[in-house]
């Protein structure tokens, strides 16, 4: 029996490998090869012709296919499909499609679901690389200037005045008798009598002072809560315009019959045919009354007279307010005199 | 035969072939399966090694064969035996085989006589 020498089989297995066989055949059917070739060549071929023959046979092509049936018969469970296509064609392109069907459908879930989220994230992902600025934002414009900050001159408060020293008051030499003995008594402090401390202070020296006339009285006591504060009208003051402003007694619709009662068209201005509002400016004190009353503004022919007469006749108008006090009020009233 | 239309029936049997081999021979090879698949059909069936190992190298997957490597002649050998999980499998899938034979048989054989069975019905 004829063997083949270590290098021919080194070069069966180069070529096996370059054909892109997995490890997994790649012993088993370089064994394969190496028999077939002895057995050819015991046969009686010559090794050239041989090696010819069987690289025509085991082309890569072939290889590539027995690799890739190999890799699918081990990887083959037990699925529908083979079941299905167990005695069936598996090279017509059916059972591929069917085999990687799952991939397929996961790749293309996976590659939908990125298409529908890109989508819907792509608006607000250019909303966020370009910030439009809108019409009703609301934009300040701030600029800064350097702000020099001067230490603030303290007034310091001008050093009190020293009150000059209260003039001396009159006293009168006038201590705690001391028990001393006989000797050292002095004649001339003997306690003050009542005639030099009339109008004098009893103090420790004698001081020739402004002599005290009026003495003090101690306060009598209080009785009783205190007197009640009156909210008393401001006589003085006198508003254009008060909280409270006054009014006619009876409001408008009063003054209006007042005026239709009391309110006389003079003839002249009728027969002139006169008519306007006189402006009558009056001060109704707090207590209503009216006061210091004068025509501002007149149409004349005897209408401002008549006016300022009718004003004068008016009776007590609601005092003014202010703060709830009643005050003076400066009023203006106009008095329409109107020809029908 | 010709060979396209022997290998479309060796595909179905394939594994049957093989498991039957081994189970009459016991230990053996890649290479002598084919040949001594050659041998008995004198040269009928012949297995390629593109259809051979694949289907090997499955049944050894599925439990039913053993493999041991052995170095010969500077390259690695590697035998196959059946374990007892394969010789059962051997056995169902040869008589699977057989009953499945003798139908075709039947089926291809010519009808031994349809006119005397169809007369008996109408005598």
């Amino acid at each position: 029996m004829k063997r083949l020498t270590d290098d021919r089989i080194t070069d069966f297995k180069n070529y096996l490998r370059e054909s892109g066989l997995g490890e997994a055949l790649l012993p088993e059917l370089l064994d394969h090869l190496a028999c077939e070739a002895e057995e050819r060549l015991w046969e009686g071929q010559s090794l050239e012709k041989v090696i010819e023959n069987l690289r025509s046979e085991i082309d890569p092509d072939t290889l590539k296919q027995l690799s890739s049936d190999h890799k699918d018969l081990l990887a083959m469970e037990d699925s529908l499909n083979d079941i299905v296509f167990e005695n069936r064609n598996k090279l017509y392109g059916a059972y591929a499609l069917r085999r990687e069907y799952s991939g397929h459908v996961q790749r293309a879930t996976f590659i939908g679901v990125g298409i529908f989220i890109l989508l819907f994230c792509l608006p607000e992902l250019y909303a966020r690389l370009n910030p439009e600025p809108q019409k009703d934002d609301i934009v300040f414009e701030v600029e800064f200037s350097p702000i020099t900050i001067k230490p603030e001159e303290r007034h310091l408060p001008p050093p009190p005045v020293e009150a000059p020293p209260p003039a001396p008051v009159k006293t009168v030499r006038d201590l705690p008798p001391l028990v001393l003995p006989d000797e050292q008594v002095l004649v001339e402090h003997l306690p003050p009598t009542v005639e030099m401390l009339e109008n004098a202070l009893p103090g420790q020296e004698t001081v020739d002072g402004t002599e005290i006339t009026e003495f003090l009285v101690p306060p009598t006591e209080v009785t009783g809560k205190g007197d009640v504060v009156e909210i008393k009208p401001e006589p003085e003051k006198e508003y254009t315009y008060a909280e409270q402003q006054p009014e006619f007694y009876g409001g408008s619709e009063a003054f209006g019959k007042f005026l239709q009662k009391n309110l006389n068209y003079p003839a002249t201005a009728a027969r002139a045919g006169v008519q306007g509002k006189v402006f009558i400016e009056f001060t109704v004190g707090t207590d209503g009354r009216i006061e210091r009353a004068r025509t501002i503004k007149g149409i004349g022919f005897g209408c401002d007279e008549e006016a300022l007469r009718v004003v004068n006749l008016m009776p007590n108008w609601k005092p003014g307010k202010q703060s709830g006090v009643p005050v003076r009020v400066r009023y203006t009233l106009p008095i329409a005199f109107q020809l029908e | 035969m010709e060979n396209n239309t022997s290998n479309e029936y060796v595909r179905g049997t394939l594994k049957t072939i093989v498991l039957n081999l081994l189970a009459d021979n016991g230990r053996m090879y890649g290479y002598e399966i084919t040949q001594q698949v050659k041998e008995r059909t004198a040269g009928e069936i012949v297995l390629t090694f593109g259809a051979l190992y694949p289907v090997l190298h499955k049944l050894e997957q599925e439990g039913q064969l053993l493999t041991e490597s052995e170095a010969v002649d500077g390259r690695m050998r590697k035998y196959y035996t059946l374990t007892t999980q394969g010789a059962e499998t051997a056995r169902t899938k040869t008589n699977d085989l057989e009953r499945f034979m003798e139908a075709i048989r039947l089926l291809l054989s010519p009808p031994a006589d349809p006119s005397t069975g169809l007369a008996t019905e109408r005598g």
